[in-house]
């Protein structure tokens, strides 16, 4: 189908931008695979669409001080296939080539991922786990956002009007720890039914640190606070799994009813957390 | 599609009967509602402007109250539509004490269809559970703000 008539902007610098998206009936446009399918099935129809393709500088990879920097507009397949997030956040490039599929990886980003919060999304989940920071921008000012405060319900992040997500920030791993992401695949869309992203620190062969997200399960990707503790207290990947869903909602569907997906999730987080623990050292 | 969950309020049951009830409560507090008016008795037009993402919708329906029982419960029946879909909701709400407040339970049914269904079908259920949680979140918070107003504690 054909959108319906919008205006279209695409700012050559970063400033021109958010000048662009403060205020009115804005929506910015960055790989599009979620909002240019919405809009041709006139399920959105902005008045205004600023596309960030010519803001230079925006999917830029680098380390600083034990913080990896990702540019927003950086792609699933530049995530993925980066030598530095494959060498430093081997579970934010293992989340990444889970994603969609080769097209969607080729042309959806990072920041547009996220700021879309799908409930479904790949990468909250190890967001969660790698205690990512969100920098926003706007055309007044900047703030950083924990990813934990980050994804606030289906759809909704903290993300507000005129603001703009231009960065992750991101401690890198250890390369002594263990981490896995593991998803159950929608057959048709490649969304996460669920999602588990697990990152364990060990000292010796006890886990020291143990970092769980979990997504596609409720509303919005959450840290499995209960399993975590767990393992820092010497439980079993499977005691930990167990309570991967406890106080949590369950979303359903025609595809995974909320029981099965709490299944889904305890079975998912033993893998996981089994093989995250097996490549720990 | 079946739906039903629980929320608290922390007023009393007539109250929280009376506020449930209450066209102008209602307007403030139902996500997106534009205007509603009073075309009947227990029956109002609603109009919604509904905003998820980038999905955003004009919806035009009414809100019907019926078997009412009063102070324990009350079915409220909503139907709209708009350019993305059309939906129906049945819903019957039982109130009863809990502690210095009251509990809501609601249980019903939505039907949803058109494009918005055609193609969201995954995400129907969570968003329907979402709006009637910001409903009762900003139903509590006014509460709170009437409560402030009136220099009295809830």
């Amino acid at each position: 189908m054909i959108p319906q008539p919008f205006e279209y902007s695409a700012p050559a610098t970063l400033q021109e931008a958010l000048k662009l998206i403060d205020g009115g009936d804005r929506k910015v446009l960055a790989g599009g695979m979620s909002l240019i399918p919405l809009m041709k099935l006139r399920l959105a129809s902005p008045e205004h669409v600023v596309d960030l393709g010519r803001v230079p500088g925006l999917n830029g990879i680098s380390e600083s001080g034990g913080t990896l920097h990702i540019g927003a507009t950086a792609t699933h397949h530049e995530i993925e296939s980066s030598p530095l997030i494959r060498g430093r956040l081997p579970l934010l490039a293992e989340a990444a080539s889970h994603i969609g599929d080769v097209q969607v990886r080729n042309r959806g980003t990072i920041g547009g991922s996220i700021a879309h919060a799908d409930p479904a999304a790949d990468y909250p989940a190890a967001l969660l786990a790698l205690e990512a920071k969100i920098r926003l921008a706007s055309a007044k000012s900047e703030r950083t956002v924990p990813a934990a405060e980050f994804f606030l319900d289906a759809f909704t992040t903290a993300v507000e009007p005129g603001e703009l997500v231009v960065e992750l920030q991101i401690p890198t791993e250890e390369p002594s720890e263990g981490y896995r992401y593991q998803k159950h695949q929608h057959p048709a869309s490649g969304f996460a039914v669920v999602g588990i992203a697990v990152r364990i620190k060990k000292s010796g062969s006890k886990v020291s640190l143990a970092r769980v997200g979990v997504t596609g399960l409720g509303p919005h990707a959450f840290r499995a606070l209960q399993s975590e503790k767990l393992l820092e207290s010497g439980a079993s990947a499977a005691d930990a799994a167990a309570v991967i869903d406890q106080g949590q909602e369950a979303n359903a569907d025609l595809y995974a009813s909320a029981d099965y997906r709490r299944q889904l999730a305890r079975v998912f987080a033993a893998r996981a957390i089994t093989t995250a623990l097996s490549r720990a050292s | 599609m079946k739906i039903s969950g629980t929320h608290s309020l922390p007023v009393p049951q007539q109250r929280a009967y009376d506020l449930l009830q209450d066209p102008v409560v209602l307007a403030k507090c139902m996500p997106g509602c534009d205007t509603l008016e009073k075309i009947a008795e227990h029956e109002y037009h609603m109009k919604m402007k509904m905003m998820l993402a980038s999905v955003s919708g004009l919806f035009d329906g009414k809100v019907r109250i019926a078997d009412l029982q009063p102070t324990s419960s009350f079915r409220l029946i909503v139907e709209g539509s708009g350019k993305i879909g059309f939906m129906k909701g049945d819903g019957l709400l039982t109130l009863s004490p809990a502690g210095g407040g009251t509990e809501v339970q609601y249980d019903g049914s939505v039907e949803v269809g058109g494009t918005i269904a055609a193609v969201g079908q995954r995400l129907l259920d969570t968003t329907a559970r979402m709006i009637i949680k910001r409903f009762f979140e900003k139903l509590v918070s006014e509460i709170a703000a009437s409560a402030d107003a009136a220099g009295s504690p809830a």
